[in-house]
């Protein structure tokens, strides 16, 4: 299972999703789990990817086979 | 009763703000996870170190304890081992010889330099940084986010750090 932790006031919700799935089911969480990251990024966040057990900042397209993302908040000074 | 009515009038623009903000119509429209969209949501009239309204003590507690996690895992069990233990997390910069962050759960971020010409070619006239998240978050998480910035784009803290002569607690944070 794929995964995003969206870090919030709640501490995290968290977005799954299975990348072998074959249902429209499947399929369409997937894409909904993209558009997450997208839509975040558009608004200023970052997103972070666990790369051999570790989270860094990503820059990259969404990719399924991902363990797992984390939405980071747009920071401002002051 | 005239504090009353300026209490009331200030409810009704909080009612107001809320029912208006398109963010915070969106982000509880149903989706299959019920996930809240922090970035769709316009934050600047929540307190200070407030999550916003309709929290209550079980809420804070539960969100911290869950940030805890979400940082932990987002430091690796040694940093966050060394967080614990110390108190901060030190964070040596790639971009300006010499200085190291310091980082405290909650609190503006610390700068130690090597020696006093290090210091003298700061970009900033003091020793501290004030820089929060644009959303609330639990502190601990959000010291874990800092980390990942001052690691990955310093550049960024860079460009957006408010120098401060004096530690304070931050305000988006809870």
């Amino acid at each position: 299972m794929g995964r995003i932790i969206v870090a919030n006031r709640h501490g995290d919700q968290v977005v799954e999703w299975d990348p072998a799935a074959e249902t429209a089911e499947g399929r369409a969480a997937i894409a909904e789990a993209e558009q997450i990251i997208s839509e975040s990024r558009a608004r200023g966040c970052a997103v972070s990817k666990k790369v051999d057990g570790k989270h860094v900042i990503d820059n990259g397209p969404f990719d399924p086979q991902a363990e797992e993302y984390q939405i980071i908040a747009p920071i401002a000074g002051g | 009763m005239g504090s009353w009515h300026r209490l009331l009038q200030r409810a009704g623009r909080l009612l107001s703000q809320l029912r208006f903000s398109d963010g915070w119509k969106e982000s509880r429209s149903a989706d299959r996870w019920g996930l809240e969209r922090p970035w769709l949501i316009n934050w600047q009239w929540v307190p200070k170190r407030s999550a916003g309204p309709g929290f209550g003590p079980h809420d804070y507690a539960r969100a911290r304890a869950r940030g805890a996690e979400v940082a932990r895992g987002t430091l690796g069990d040694e940093s966050w081992e060394a967080l614990r233990r110390q108190g901060y997390l030190d964070v040596r910069s790639t971009l300006l010889p010499g200085l190291t962050y310091r980082l405290r759960v909650g609190r503006r971020i610390q700068l130690l330099w090597d020696t006093l010409d290090d210091a003298m070619r700061s970009p900033w006239p003091y020793d501290y940084l004030c820089i929060n998240p644009v959303y609330p978050l639990p502190a601990v998480e959000f010291t874990a986010q800092l980390y990942l910035y001052l690691r990955d784009r310093e550049d960024e803290i860079i460009r957006v750090a408010a120098p401060q002569p004096f530690d304070q607690l931050l305000g988006r944070v809870f």
